[in-house]
């Protein structure tokens, strides 16, 4: 009798042991999507789906669009699954919190005047992860709304063959706050990543090129960040407009070509910093207009058209330690008023000497040429930006500046290269 | 009599007449730049633009940001016109005066402010009825501009980034 009793603890014991850790795994179960089971749609599987369970979708062609999620749920693709909206609409529309999306590739958006489809749509949520899908022939591709935090990593995103008008945004962050944007390759979208409205933004380590406009395009966003991108070949460079408290360092901008096109076009920035950026081939390297109090420190600026146009309304701003090599113009600006700091850089251009040998130039550099202030009230003049008269006009108004803004000065120009 | 003999030379004269008119011109789209925020112009639906004595032309990415121009503008400048175009035919270029606007959060336009275009307003109630939102005039579209953009200090954009 005292045996059985026993016997029966153990037994008990043995089935709580069993149980409780077991029963984590009950509470969310796992819904398996494929061409051939029993559940062949992804809208499906997230109708069937408790909160918090996972969704695996396996490989194969899902013919899909305005896939809705108002629950937390986790949507794995297994071996690449194709979602092909069709040219519909909205292919994944996200309503909720903690909805991870991962492992996808998604195709054919529709494509509005008036709507904004996108490939991912994500609305008034926080705490999601979209990670490491790949986006092809979208009009927008992954949207985020008036959200909170969340995760947008390694995703792929291109779109070709399209006039502009009917592009939309790589990744649209309208209205969100504190999203994470980093490691993704935006390529063939009218604005590789735009942000509207957003605050405290993480934009690291993407990759944006060949996209109709900007490779960013950043506008009233105050107090973000954006390190190690690489903004290449866009139509029309970077953009960052109306906003201010921005930490832009450690980017590339390369190769951007054309009558309206900019390395980083500033716009209204105040109380921002430019560090550790790299500028090469661009037609203007910065522009700055109405800007003010932007440290501008330690960038390489080196074979741009113009490495600096600086608008007489930007005031305060500071460069510092930047290394100009071999652009065609150091500097422009449009007035002889000059209200900008300009200390420490290495010029390539620089002519000077330096006697006592403490590594700074004896005599004051003048990055302002009489000719590029010509050219700017003049583009057609840039034909003899060679020639020898411009050559004259150039050593004359630097023995003795008349019309070129006498304060815009280096007073210490570094000898060498800045490392 | 003389008329009928130089019909040819009146002819003439009355192409080069109309010609001196400025009339709007074509947006490039991809390449042209707002005159007033500097945005690369994308978008023909919402492309506007002021035209001077001269014939000059000045475009814009946005109702919005034409409207600023005008208001910036000091009291001095006297514009030839200034041009919208129709939402529903963007080709079609409208008088800024006469054109009916409508403010919806549905058609989102390039700087945010959210304006488009029409010729009527029964065309203007129509998208009204669809997409949501308010009618306005230019007057009244001015009047947001400046509350929105240029109230505050200078130039500040930064005041209205919540909706």
């Amino acid at each position: 009798m005292k045996n059985l009793s026993i016997l029966h603890y153990a037994l008990k014991l043995s089935l709580l042991l069993i149980f409780i850790p077991a029963s984590p795994q009950t509470l969310f179960s796992q819904i398996i999507v494929s061409e051939t089971g029993s559940i062949t749609f992804i809208q499906e599987a997230v109708d069937l789906a408790a909160p918090g369970d996972t969704i695996e979708v396996e490989s194969g062609t899902y013919k899909e669009w305005n896939i809705e999620i108002r629950k937390p749920l986790t949507l794995i693709g297994i071996d690449r699954p194709l979602v092909d909206g069709e040219g519909e609409g909205t292919i994944f529309s996200i309503h909720a919190d903690d909805v991870t999306l991962k492992g996808f590739d998604i195709r054919r958006t529709g494509r509005s005047y008036v709507r904004d489809y996108a490939a991912i749509l994500i609305v008034e949520s926080t705490r999601f992860l979209i990670e490491d899908n790949r986006l092809d022939d979208v009009f927008f591709g992954i949207y985020l709304a008036e959200t909170t935090g969340g995760v947008v990593r390694s995703n792929r995103i291109e779109a070709y063959d399209l006039r502009e008008a009917s592009s939309g945004n790589g990744i649209h962050l309208w209205n969100s706050k504190e999203a994470t944007i980093e490691g993704n390759f935006i390529t063939g979208m009218r604005d590789g990543i735009y942000v509207e409205f957003g605050e405290g933004m993480k934009i690291n380590g993407n990759t944006s090129e060949a996209n109709n406009r900007y490779g960013l395009h950043y506008m009233f966003s105050d107090g973000g960040i954006y390190q190690r991108n690489t903004f290449r070949k866009n139509g029309a460079g970077v953009a960052v407009m109306y906003s201010e408290n921005v930490d832009m360092s450690h980017n590339l901008f390369e190769h951007n070509w054309g009558t309206s096109s900019y390395g980083l076009l500033l716009k209204d920035i105040r109380n921002s910093t430019i560090e550790y950026n790299r500028f090469y081939r661009n037609t203007i390297a910065i522009y700055s207009e109405s800007s003010s109090n932007v440290m501008i420190r330690r960038n390489d600026l080196e074979l741009n058209g113009w490495a600096v146009n600086i608008k007489s309304s930007s005031a305060r701003n500071h460069f510092e330690e930047n290394n100009f090599i071999e652009n065609s113009f150091d500097v422009r600006t449009d007035s002889p008023r000059n209200n900008n700091h300009f200390e420490r850089n290495y010029w390539s251009a620089y002519e000077g000497y330096d006697l006592d040998r403490d590594g700074i130039g004896d005599v004051p550099y003048r990055p302002v040429t009489l000719f590029s202030m010509v050219t700017e009230r003049s583009p057609e003049s840039l034909i003899l930006m060679r020639s020898m008269f411009v050559r004259i006009l150039n050593t004359a108004e630097r023995i003795a500046p008349v019309l070129t803004p006498k304060t815009l000065v280096d007073e210490k120009p570094k000898m060498t290269r800045i490392q | 009599m003389w008329v009928r003999r130089h019909k040819v030379i009146l002819i003439v004269i009355a192409v080069i007449m109309t010609a001196c008119e400025p009339k709007p011109q074509p947006v490039e789209l991809g390449s042209d730049q707002c005159s007033y925020c500097r945005m690369m112009i994308t978008d023909r639906e919402f492309a506007s633009q002021v035209l001077n004595n001269q014939g000059r032309s000045f475009k814009f990415d946005s109702v919005e940001c034409m409207a600023a121009y005008d208001l910036s503008a000091d009291e001095t400048t006297e514009f030839h016109s200034l041009w919208v175009p129709d939402f529903k035919d963007p080709e079609t270029w409208l008088p800024s005066e006469e054109a009916i606007y409508l403010k919806s959060k549905t058609l989102r336009s390039p700087m945010g402010l959210n304006l488009t275009a029409y010729s009527t307003r029964e065309s203007a109630e129509e998208m009204k009825q669809e997409y949501g939102g308010e009618i306005v005039s230019y007057a009244e579209v001015k009047e947001l501009v400046k509350r929105e953009w240029l109230n505050g200090s200078g130039n500040n954009h930064g005041s209205h980034n919540h909706h």
